[in-house]
């Protein structure tokens, strides 16, 4: 057990040692990894904001039916009547908004009164507004209410006041799909320039690789030092990386917060938790040293 | 003990460096291997160490087949047989000290003990006191008894030796064959390639002649 930890003692040692002799180039190989990091730790801390949005609009997702101008007054009343005895399921209240309430409470409002003034008479119609269950697949479950509301006779027009959570959640979507092929992009990085890295190294290395060979270093002793130089470049790759995603998240919640400020809310972009982001370096790590591996099994066959 | 039984070694599908070699060297001998350059020396000293494989027959060294070893064992042969080639091998940006130790910790030994070992080592062919030096800043004479330090601290049985006096003036090369001899005398079985007919004829016991890969082995006189 001594020897091993000796072993590893040996190969750490090494490895710094060969990193630092060429400052360098380490520095120029762990920025590219690093910026390569940063972007897709940049949009998993977009996706991570925006989830919460989605998510806190959806809980009370309303449709509304506006019936006929022309449908008496009573049809409301038989609409939602039906509605909760057809779809209890699905739904959790029906409101009557009646078009004569709707038409005083817009001629108090200031910003309505001249315009409706103008009109000769009450152009609302009566409107039931229904709000639908929680349920895991809600966006598509109300998208198929809205097309059969829709066929109802009595029935004008359907709006679908979350329609637009429904565009948001598609978006996030994308911009999952984005995240797993940045994510596929960045460890093809790591592994194309880690590879190369320890390429060079291994060259430059090559007579001290003889000489080891010579003496009766097995194969894992030459390999050891450039596993973990790959390691330690994916280390420090994905702690600059978190340190850059970091730094680029204050200007970005300058410019955000004066955008939701206009629309009257607060909204901030935060890097993914902690956990998350020590296991993105650890992958890279990992990719790192099997990048080593992989080079210096190819590069020091002599 | 080392043992070739119908040796041959090519490179490619070029012709053969060594031909259908055979002999048998006892533990504790002190053997030449003459020829002239390009004769195949080099190449059978190589063989011996598991550095190259050969192409056809039986190697045994210290009882074990290295042709049938796995290429993962034979790190292990190695760490028994000092090899010393004419190119010196030394890194030139480590110490003396640094160099020597480089065997012992390959095998993973305590720093402290290597440290010993390798002062004892140094000690052994004259170069205590130069530990802190680079190679560079060392002679001919003195990279080539660095060399042999490092050859020799990990305590092998068989000591493999190519060319060692090349290049270096008669004073020299005497002190480096002195060293050689006085590991002979406490067992190491030595092992030396050389074309120097002189140096032969002052310590052979036996020589081993190579030439154009075919093989003479003349006991009991230099070649």
């Amino acid at each position: 057990m001594r020897r091993w930890l000796r072993h590893h003692r040996y190969a750490f040692l090494v490895a710094v040692r060969r990193l630092l002799s060429q400052p360098f180039s380490s520095l120029s190989n762990m920025l590219v990894i690093a910026l390569t990091l940063a972007t897709p730790i940049l949009t998993a801390s977009i996706l991570i904001s925006a989830q919460p949005v989605a998510r806190q609009v959806s809980v009370s997702p309303e449709v509304t039916l506006f019936l006929k101008p022309d449908a008496p007054s009573s049809t409301a009343q038989q609409i939602a009547a039906r509605l909760q005895a057809d779809y209890a399921e699905k739904i959790s209240a029906v409101r009557i908004a009646p078009r004569a309430q709707i038409y005083s409470r817009l001629k108090q409002d200031p910003a309505w009164a001249d315009a409706l003034a103008a009109l000769p008479g009450n152009p609302l119609p009566d409107a039931v507004v229904i709000t639908l269950k929680e349920q895991p697949d809600l966006a598509r479950d109300a998208a198929a209410l809205v097309q059969e509301w829709k066929k109802w006779r009595e029935v004008d027009r359907v709006q679908h006041d979350s329609a637009w959570v429904q565009r948001l959640d598609a978006i996030l979507g994308f911009v999952r799909v984005g995240l797993s092929m940045l994510a596929a992009v960045v460890a093809l990085v790591v592994l194309a320039t880690v590879f190369n890295t320890v390429r060079l190294q291994a060259l430059s290395q090559r007579e001290e690789i003889a000489v080891a060979r010579l003496v009766g270093a097995t194969e894992a002793f030459v390999r050891l030092p450039f596993l973990y130089l790959g390691a330690l470049t994916g280390i420090v790759s994905g702690v600059a990386a978190v340190i850059l995603a970091a730094l680029a998240l204050t200007p970005l919640n300058a410019a955000l917060a004066r955008l939701a400020s206009s629309y009257g809310t607060q909204l901030a972009l935060q890097l993914p938790d902690a956990l998350s982001l020590a296991l993105a370096v650890v992958v890279v790590a990992i990719l790192g040293a099997l990048a080593a591996r992989w080079s210096v099994t190819r590069n020091t066959r002599f | 003990m080392i043992e070739f039984q119908h040796v041959f070694k090519s490179y490619g599908r070029g012709r053969n460096i060594l031909a259908d070699i055979n002999f048998r060297i006892e533990p504790g001998e002190f053997v030449f291997v003459s020829g002239p350059s390009g004769a195949g020396k080099s190449t059978l000293l190589k063989l011996i160490g598991g550095l190259e494989p050969a192409s056809r027959g039986s190697i045994s060294v210290n009882g074990r087949r290295i042709d049938q070893m796995p290429p993962r064992a034979r790190p292990y042969l190695r760490r028994a047989v000092g090899v010393i080639l004419q190119d010196t091998h030394l890194l030139y940006d480590r110490n003396a000290m640094q160099n020597v130790m480089l065997p012992l910790t390959v095998i993973g030994l305590e720093n402290s003990v290597a440290v010993t070992r390798s002062r004892a080592a140094l000690e052994k062919v004259g170069l205590l006191g130069k530990e802190d030096m680079k190679p560079i800043e060392l002679s001919g004479g003195e990279q080539q008894r660095l060399a042999i330090a490092r050859a020799i601290v990990n305590r092998p049985s068989i000591l493999i030796v190519d060319e060692p006096t090349a290049n270096l003036d008669q004073d020299t090369a005497r002190r480096i064959m002195e060293v050689f001899r006085d590991f002979n005398r406490v067992g190491v079985t030595t092992l030396i390639a050389s074309h120097d007919r002189a140096l032969m004829a002052s310590y052979a016991t036996r020589t081993l002649r190579i030439d154009a890969g075919r093989f003479t082995d003349m006991q009991g006189v230099a070649a």
